[in-house]
């Protein structure tokens, strides 16, 4: 994310033309079966749709509206999905204005203070000492060293809410051959801060990233986390940060499948998988094609599509902040996604963000759905491993 | 709003369901018409059901507080901005879908939209098939109220034509089923014209001033699998229009034809052309864009053969670009949107019928105007049911511009006098259709009397008839 210019901003916001189709859209023809997941699981007020979240964006902005928490709820009552930009007619990003937004408006919310403040005491939003970051490495039968060229960025949720993806990512990279390290004191990618408007504190933070990379000699980062992915490619180019490679585990592992170097084979079980494209992933960083070509390379696995899937795929929740925002509300969400995948008949929603994995599972726990759900490299890993044991 | 009428309005429908928040009530202050004036209303409300609906009106009527029904919110014409202090009834959580297969008719809730309407006929081999181009959010209800066309209605007329019958949540409450439905024993909607005259009518075009629709039937047809897209070319307006009216008298399945002049066509090429993948071309002074369609291949071939002999015979010729009706087509449920919010401009509209045969007429007046007001604009417009033709000019303007925004609405007025002097008809009526012309003085006064009676304390979208309360 660039520096923002106010002018251009509010330019921009002025391209809404308010014809509401960021709503409910329905279709068939070009694979949309609904937009807003906000809309679809709350009480569906105009405030919860892109249309309405620009209106009061503008009216804030333009001080015809106080500035308030209670007002700026249907700014942060969004994933930023991007899906209504998707859909949208109008030459503007609708939820990329919408973030800029955030990061303008002086309005006091608690949340997005303390998930800033923990990153910048403890290199991570969750609270938790910064030392136990690297705490999942300890349950492999190998070692990871701690600098290298090549580093596996595991990032904060994979690093301390969901290890087993950190942890069958680093096995990936060990089968296939590849040296890599962890870092001792892996910095937070700051993806939070931005999405929630902290935006000069995720800069500050942004910088010290790049710098710990540049100490330590990294070359090349791998990542398992779509957040993490699109925050230190994307947006710390936007912002030109001089950073080094910056790869998805699913990119890189496609890779090493086509090459040989990987060679998944029949887990013993057939398995019926969905795949569920996480909006940096796919809308922000166009990579649909990796995980599912990974997915339909492991033998007994057959791959089923949701109905909205690629591009056009619903959100599963937890994006934008709204998982520390409003964690009802964006479980409510994931729990609609896993119904949309239970609709296909797949025992298994696969992703390839340990940030979704989470949602979902609590959206299934929700919804009382029993739905697998895991990682693309959870899956990889179990079709690599039968075959070392065998 | 008195808290003791929230109350009472909660009660009805959940508290989840009622706002008050000033957040809110900005949001609904306001809709798709980004040139006109918005009000903030004091409650918004969510119903669940018509008997929901009524009890609300109810209450309404009984404190005498304005109503604005609303749909979609994706009218153009400020008719859904409500009244300062008032209520805004949404419609949108009306969703249920029935279909009628024998009757070959389908019954939707009030908030179904076009798109999602399509997709639930396409499991079935059917469709309805006009299609605004805002499908995608506004409901059929909400364009049966304004008396809506779009893709389809070169055929097909505008929604009305489709409609077999409403419920309708009157202003004092009472809910009424017209059309065969009156007849709570018919096995659904199959007729409109029963029970004497025609009061479904009256709420078709009628934006919500004589009640509440909650649910509307609409016929449904075999979905046609079959088109020719093609384009054809003149030297004189005159030629094209002509051609337009034999296509009309051979029975030609016209499914949707346009018909634009060569520097419009070149601007619209240029917010749609690369994405409909259309050639670059030399456009002639006129063309029309013509999409046939049919249930049976052999019927389409034949159309589109004598399609092509009228043009030759008129000395047009065929341009043989079918990307451009392809795109029209295929992209019906939004083309509109995707061609004018190019550019980051905002406009107004004037939806107003004429005929093909006068469409140059309007034409010069448009342009007359856009040179009068030195605004920028576009004269699109479709043929539509048996001898009309829709016209929908845009006026632009820059948003952030107000004088710009003034010199838009002067010229919209001063067009709305000039098109009806050359004999246009409104549809989708909205305030400045009224203002000044005594020739409807008559018809307003009877409307206003009907009004009245049905709506003794004026509660409902009180705002049209040229904006007398
Ligand atoms: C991009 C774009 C493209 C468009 N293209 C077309 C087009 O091709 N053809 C066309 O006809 N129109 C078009 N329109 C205009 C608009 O979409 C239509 O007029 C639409 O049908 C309005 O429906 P709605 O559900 O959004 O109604 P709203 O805007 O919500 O309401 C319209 C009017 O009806 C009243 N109303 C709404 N619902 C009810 C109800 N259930 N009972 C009683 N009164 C009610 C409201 O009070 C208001 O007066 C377009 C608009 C946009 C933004
Ligand atoms: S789709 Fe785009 S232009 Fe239309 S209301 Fe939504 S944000 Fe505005
Ligand atoms: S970004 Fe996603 S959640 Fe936010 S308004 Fe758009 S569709 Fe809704």
């Amino acid at each position: 994310m660039a520096q923002i210019d106010i002018d251009e901003l509010h330019e921009e916001m002025l391209q809404c033309r308010r014809c509401g189709l960021c709503r409910e859209a329905v279709y068939e023809a070009k694979g949309f079966n609904g937009i807003c997941p906000v809309w679809e699981n709350t009480s569906g007020f105009e405030t919860d749709a892109m249309r309405g979240k620009i209106m009061v964006a503008l009216a804030l902005v333009e001080g015809r509206l106080e500035k308030t928490a209670e007002n700026a709820e249907a700014l942060f009552q969004c994933t930023l999905c991007g899906n209504c930009t998707q859909i949208c007619p109008a030459e503007f990003e609708p939820n990329r204005v919408i973030e800029q937004v955030r990061a303008i408006l002086d309005v006091p919310i608690k949340v997005r203070d303390s998930l800033a403040d923990n990153i910048f005491e403890k290199d991570n939003p969750y609270d938790e000492p910064a030392d136990k970051k690297r705490e999942w490495t300890r349950e492999l039968d190998f070692s990871i060293p701690t600098t290298g060229e090549t580093i596996y960025f595991a990032g904060c949720t994979a690093a301390l809410r969901n290890p087993r993806v950190a942890r069958n990512t680093a096995r990936i990279l060990h089968i296939a051959g590849i040296d890599f390290a962890v870092m001792e004191n892996e910095p937070c990618c700051g993806s939070v801060m931005m999405r929630t408007g902290k935006m000069d504190k995720a800069v500050e933070n942004a910088q010290e990233a790049a710098k710990r990379f540049k100490e330590a000699g990294v070359q090349r980062i791998i990542v398992s986390c779509a957040g993490c992915f699109k925050t230190l490619k994307k947006d710390y180019e936007e912002l030109g940060i001089e950073m080094p490679e910056v790869v998805h585990v699913v990119d890189l592992a496609k890779e090493l499948i086509e090459q040989g170097r990987l060679q998944p084979t029949d887990m013993d079980e057939e398995m019926t998988i969905t795949y569920h494209d996480p909006c940096h992933l796919g809308r922000e960083m166009n990579v649909y094609d990796s995980p599912r070509d990974i997915l339909t390379a492991i033998p007994g696995v057959t791959l089923v599509e949701m109905e909205t899937h690629h591009d056009k795929a619903k959100c599963c929740g937890a994006g934008g902040g709204l998982r520390s925002y409003d964690s009802d509300l964006s479980k409510r969400i994931a729990a609609s996604r896993v119904k949309e995948a239970e609709a296909t008949g797949a025992d298994i929603i696969a992703t390839a963000c340990p940030f979704c994995e989470t949602n979902l599972s609590s959206g299934a726990e929700l919804a009382g759905i029993q739905l697998g759900t895991l990682d693309v490299v959870d899956i990889l890993v179990k079709a690599l491993e039968s075959k070392t044991k065998k | 709003m008195d808290k003791k009428i929230v109350k009472e309005i909660a009660a009805i429908v959940g508290e989840e369901y009622v706002s008050t928040r000033q957040d809110v009530l900005l949001t609904y202050s306001q809709s798709a018409s980004t040139g006109f004036d918005g009000a903030m209303p004091d409650l918004v409300v969510k119903p669940g059901s018509t008997e929901e609906v009524a009890a609300i009106v109810k209450i309404a009527n009984r404190y005498k507080i304005p109503v604005t029904p609303r749909s979609g919110g994706t009218s153009l014409q400020g008719e859904v901005i409500p009244k300062y202090g008032g209520i805004v009834i949404e419609l949108l959580r009306l969703k249920e879908i029935t279909l009628f297969e024998d009757l070959r008719s389908v019954r939707v809730g009030a908030g179904v939209t076009f798109g999602q309407l399509d997709k639930f006929l396409n499991q079935h081999g059917l469709w309805v098939p006009v299609y605004p181009e805002s499908s995608l959010a506004c409901t059929v209800a909400g364009n049966v109220v304004v008396n809506g066309a779009g893709p389809g209605s070169s055929k097909y007329g505008s929604i009305a034509e489709m409609v077999l019958g409403l419920t309708v949540v009157l202003p004092t409450g009472e809910i009424i089923k017209t059309g065969a439905e009156g007849n709570p024993n018919a096995p659904g909607p199959y007729l409109r014209y029963s029970f004497g005259p025609d009061i479904t009518g009256l709420f078709i075009g009628s934006l919500g001033m004589f009640g509440i629709i909650t649910t509307i039937s609409v016929k449904t047809y075999k979905r046609m699998q079959f088109f020719d897209y093609n384009t054809y070319g003149f030297e004189t307006a005159e030629q094209a229009e002509r051609f337009i009216h034999e296509l009309k008298q051979n029975d030609v399945n016209t499914l949707f034809i346009s018909l634009y002049e060569g520097q419009i066509l070149d601007f619209f090429m240029e917010m749609l052309g690369e994405e409909y993948g259309i050639p670059k071309y030399d456009w002639p002074p006129y063309t029309v864009s013509l999409i046939i369609g049919h249930v049976r291949k052999d019927v389409m071939q034949s159309d589109a053969a004598m399609a092509r002999e009228i043009c030759e015979n008129l000395d047009g010729f065929v341009i043989n670009i079918p990307e451009f009706p392809r795109g029209e087509w295929e992209d019906r449920l939004r083309t509109f949107a995707r061609a004018s919010y190019a550019h980051g401009w905002h406009w107004r509209i004037l939806y107003h019928h004429h005929t093909p045969m006068h469409w140059h007429y309007v034409i010069e007046k448009i342009w007359e105007g856009l040179d009068k007001f030195g605004i920028l604009g576009q004269t699109a417009g479709f043929a539509t049911g048996h001898a009309s033709f829709n016209f929908y000019p845009h006026l632009y303007f820059d948003p952030a511009d107000k004088e710009d925004e003034e010199k838009v609405r002067a010229m919209h007025t001063w067009l709305a006098e000039q098109v009806f002097k050359v004999g246009a008809v409104p549809f989708k009526i909205a305030p400045y259709w009224f203002k000044d012309v005594p020739e409807m003085t008559d018809y307003l006064n009877l409307v206003k009397r009907m009004k009245k009676e049905m709506d003794p304390n004026n509660i409902l979208n009180p705002h049209i008839l040229g904006g007398e309360e």
